[in-house]
């Protein structure tokens, strides 16, 4: 891009839009603290439904953003999320590519 | 720096988590309860006793009572060992405090101020490790627990009650408001039904 708008539009065009959506960038958020967390906590976290939750979790898990796996906490099985090394790239990348389009955005 | 400030939340809501079903405070109301008991009864094990004996038992709670109600998180490795040196500090902390008033009660000879104030400077030394906690885990309720712990010195070197009451008295009122804290998570935290929990379920 060469035109006069250039230093703006590239970072806008490479910002990811499946983090993008608010309630995938809420749950990417979340797991990027933490080491792993249960579908529970982000349950309670985000305050999305089951059904939500599950939709958004499959999107990032098939993208390689996250893994879902099954883990024993004592005798009780819970399924647990972690992003993945690719995930937190990907957030990270996000962030950088946010803060630079809104970094340049001419003052007001 | 919006995206900054968004992610520091986050993080503090995550560790706030932790201390909503009101554990910590039962367990720290529990302790300071154990220190007026050692006193009463000049046993002077019961603190450490009731630290480690409570610890694990207040961990046997949380997965039984708070996981099943409001999730599991596991916080990355650089934040455990960042929480476990905290604790091992505030373990620490409260030893040298134990083993200091042991040996200064135990000497024969002690300077006459230290004695008439020496449980301002214990007490001041429990609030001040009390205070710390609530720096570190953002918890600001425990501030009111270290001036409630103060307050027990004070109370007793300006009113004349009873040095070991005064921890009693502040270990009861924080047993109290854990209880009530613990009320109000079981009340708004409903144990999520077991066939719910199925992610297989899509």
């Amino acid at each position: 891009m060469t035109d006069n708008s250039g230093e703006v539009r590239e970072p806008i065009i490479k910002i990811d839009r499946l983090i993008h959506e608010p309630s995938r960038y809420m749950l990417m958020a979340y797991l990027y603290v933490v080491e792993v967390a249960d579908f529970l906590f982000l349950l309670r976290q985000t305050g999305m439904t089951w059904g939500n939750l599950s939709t958004h979790l499959s999107k990032l898990q098939a993208t390689g953003y996250v893994v879902i796996e099954k883990e024993f906490l004592g005798k009780k099985p819970h399924t647990i999320v972690r992003l993945t090394d690719q995930g937190r790239n990907a957030f990270e990348e996000y962030r950088g590519n946010m803060k630079r389009v809104l970094d340049n955005l001419p003052a007001k | 720096m919006v995206e900054e400030i968004s992610l520091k939340e986050i993080q503090r809501k995550v560790y706030m988590s932790l201390f909503e079903d009101g554990l910590w405070d039962i367990f720290l109301g529990l302790f300071i309860l154990g220190w007026g008991l050692a006193i009463l009864t000049e046993a002077a094990y019961l603190p450490g006793l009731s630290f480690i004996g409570i610890y694990f038992v207040m961990w046997g709670v949380k997965k039984w009572l708070t996981y099943p109600r409001i999730g599991y998180v596991r916080f990355s490795a650089t934040s455990r060992r960042r929480i476990t040196a905290r604790f091992l500090i505030l373990g620490v902390g409260v030893l040298l405090v134990g083993v200091m008033a042991a040996v200064l009660w135990g000497i024969g000879t002690r300077p006459q101020w230290l004695a008439d104030y020496f449980p301002l400077i214990f007490n001041g030394i429990l609030a001040a490790i009390v205070c710390f906690v609530a720096y570190w885990a953002r918890v600001n309720r425990f501030y009111l627990y270290a001036a409630l712990i103060f307050l027990g010195a004070v109370f007793h070197l300006w009113l004349g009650v009873r040095w070991e009451f005064g921890f009693i008295g502040a270990g009861s009122i924080i047993v109290l408001i854990g209880l009530v804290i613990l009320i109000i998570f079981l009340r708004k935290y409903p144990k999520m039904v077991e066939e719910a929990h199925d992610s297989d379920r899509q």
